[in-house]
């Protein structure tokens, strides 16, 4: 029988010292307490249950597979999916390069193009960065965001798809 | 670089500066398979089934943030209205179904739990009946379920005798939370035209056409048009005001679109949609208030109030529409008299009164939001307020609700502090006339011609 639950109440009319559920029925924790409480197992045609992965519903199957067609705004021919934009701005000063393409080296992040202004006292500098398969994400972004400091300068890290949603249609 | 560097700025200063983020992630649970003749086997499964379903929601949506680098500052649920999963248990009390959303939600880590509810437009079954004289309970006893009733729609009319009781269930909800200043209303609203996909609290719920699970999302970006508009300046006119908006809605809007559509990857279901709805929140600079007195009204509430709205709301819904694969839920502009710093000025300041915001509700989405009255008004009143907004929504098919918090022990003028995302009210002035009678008649006013569209 093919159930969408199993409750306590189910549990306490069972009256076998087992019940067979399909793999897919939701156990709720007061009818396992109640199944513990009265020594009776619940299991599935293949052994012990446990609960099942989320079934998101008939729909959630073709709208996974549909998600991916969804256009997204084309990535340009320089940029790959892994892109990273790192962003730096604050008061200008000899090493400020140096220490962010430094961590970068570490990571062993690939720049793919650099822009830089100074105006006055103050700069900003944008890299776009591919980052290897294997680095994380957000501990290169954690310690990249460490750099500089209160009167130096702020870096934050953000994935290219996010501009790439904004300014692009 | 394939971005010019005034984009890249652009982009961070949004998040940074302006408090752009992503307002909420919203999941979607469809609950009629938990009905049960046992009410407390229902409550069991729709524990067992919000919890099975929401347990990796706020983890998504960590890692969503950490990958991305977009906040995503509530993530919610909302449920399948409550009544229908009650109706085959017969029980008159529903508290225990509340509790177990209450309990589900605290479970998996959102802060509200959505779908304590009832469509109540047409008529009473038994088990709306029941939903409806359990909220004060429900909502006395638990923190984080919201409950919403549907009163009206365009198709059956106003439902006058469910309006009438619906006043006096929030007047008994303000009495049960009264130590907290009626603070219950704030997770209470009724509407005309419910939207069966909003994602936004207090009137979340999954609708009658929805699926098994889906993903929805609401952005927030008041303080991003505002400083558009900042930068536009005071002297272009009302074309480049209403295009500049709709730009920058069109901007913040697809962070919504991303967001949504990674957070139903990562979670494994259907992307639902995005409510482009400008948010505000009382944080400095996060104010639609603000937006309408840079549009040109002297102060929110003041002549020129109601145009400034029709046309914010406008634009942010043209803007929106390009950005989004597909915009729902209510999508327009929030106006809640509690959560916006400078709503609460102008009402401070005498600019803005409860008949402005009256009118107001006609051009925006959401209708009169976090308003307080005194502790003491009167049920027939509360019905005339309501009656007032479920007729806006009617006769100009649109959607419109109602979130009025009667503070008990206050009277107009007063100051009552609800911390947090709801803020401060300032309760208003009913005024000295109320509508006894049209409480006592009851009844329904039936469906206008707009509902005829055969």
């Amino acid at each position: 029988m093919s159930r969408r639950f199993l409750t306590s109440e189910d549990v306490r009319r069972a009256g076998s010292p087992e019940i067979v559920v399909e793999p897919g029925t939701l156990v709720t924790p007061q009818a396992q307490d109640e199944a513990e409480r009265l020594g009776i197992a619940i299991r599935t045609q293949a052994g012990a249950w446990s609960e099942p992965r989320p079934d998101r519903g008939p729909d959630a199957q073709r709208a996974q597979a549909t998600l991916p067609h969804l256009p997204e705004p084309p990535p340009d021919e320089e940029e790959t999916p892994t892109g990273v934009v790192v962003t730096a701005v604050g008061r200008n000063r000899p090493g400020i390069l140096a220490e962010i393409t430094g961590l970068l080296q570490e990571v062993r992040g690939d720049v793919l193009s650099l822009s830089q202004r100074v105006t006055g006292q103050y700069f900003h500098l944008i890299l776009l960065v591919n980052l290897p398969a294997e680095a994380s994400f957000q501990d290169v972004k954690q310690a990249l965001q460490c750099l500089g400091g209160e009167d130096d300068y702020v870096v934050r890290v953000m994935h290219e798809r996010v501009f790439r949603f904004m300014h692009r249609v | 670089m394939p971005f010019q560097d005034h984009e890249i700025l652009e982009t961070l200063r949004m998040f940074e500066l302006e408090t752009l983020d992503i307002r909420t992630t919203t999941l979607g649970i469809n609950l009629l398979d938990c009905a049960d003749p046992d009410l407390e086997s229902t409550a069991e499964k729709v524990y067992a089934k919000v919890v099975h379903h929401a347990r990796d929601l706020v983890a998504v949506a960590g890692a969503i943030t950490a990958d991305l680098g977009v906040p995503i500052v509530n993530k919610r649920i909302a449920v399948t209205p409550i009544a229908w999963v009650a109706a085959a248990s017969g029980a008159r009390d529903l508290t225990p179904l509340a509790r177990a959303m209450d309990a589900a939600a605290k479970a998996v880590g959102v802060d509200f739990i959505g779908g304590f509810s009832a469509y109540l437009y047409k008529g009473f079954t038994r088990a709306d009946l029941a939903l409806l004289e359990s909220i004060p309970s429900a909502l006395s006893s638990t923190d984080h379920v919201c409950a919403s009733v549907a009163l009206a729609s365009t198709r059956a009319g106003i439902n006058m005798d469910a309006v009438a009781r619906f006043s006096e269930v929030v007047l008994e909800t303000a009495r049960r939370t009264a130590d907290h200043g009626g603070l219950g209303c704030a997770k209470l609203v009724c509407f005309c035209n419910a939207v069966e996909d909003n994602p936004f609290v207090a009137g979340a719920h999954i609708g009658v056409g929805e699926g098994e699970t889906v993903l929805n999302v609401g952005v927030s970006g008041p303080g991003v048009v505002r400083s558009a508009l900042e930068r536009l300046g005071p002297q272009a006119d009302l074309l480049a005001v209403a295009e500049t908006i709709k730009r920058t809605a069109f901007k913040v809007t697809r962070m919504g679109e991303l967001v949504g559509r990674e957070a139903a990857r990562r979670l494994g279901t259907t992307f639902g949609i995005v409510d482009v709805s400008l948010a505000p929140t009382p944080a400095a600079g996060d104010s639609v208030s603000d937006i309408l007195e840079l549009i040109g009204a002297e102060r929110t509430g003041a002549p020129g109030t109601t145009a400034a709205l029709a046309l914010l709301t406008d634009a942010v819904k043209k803007g929106g529409a390009m950005a989004s694969s597909s915009v729902g839920g209510l999508s327009g502009a929030f106006i809640p008299v509690s959560e916006d710093s400078g709503m609460i000025a102008a009402v401070r300041d005498g600019a803005l009164s409860l008949s402005k915001l009256e009118a107001m509700t006609s051009v925006c989405s959401v209708g009169l939001d976090m308003v307080a009255v005194p502790g003491d008004t009167p049920a027939h009143a509360l019905t005339g307020i309501i009656a007032d907004e479920m007729a806006i929504g009617m006769i100009n098919s649109k959607t419109t609700a109602v979130r009025i918090i009667p503070v008990p022990g206050k009277g107009p003028g007063e100051t009552v502090e609800w911390g947090g995302l709801l803020g401060t009210a300032i309760v208003q002035n009913v005024g000295a006339f109320g509508c006894a009678r049209l409480h006592q008649r009851g009844g329904r006013i039936p469906a206008p011609m707009q509902g005829y569209k055969n």
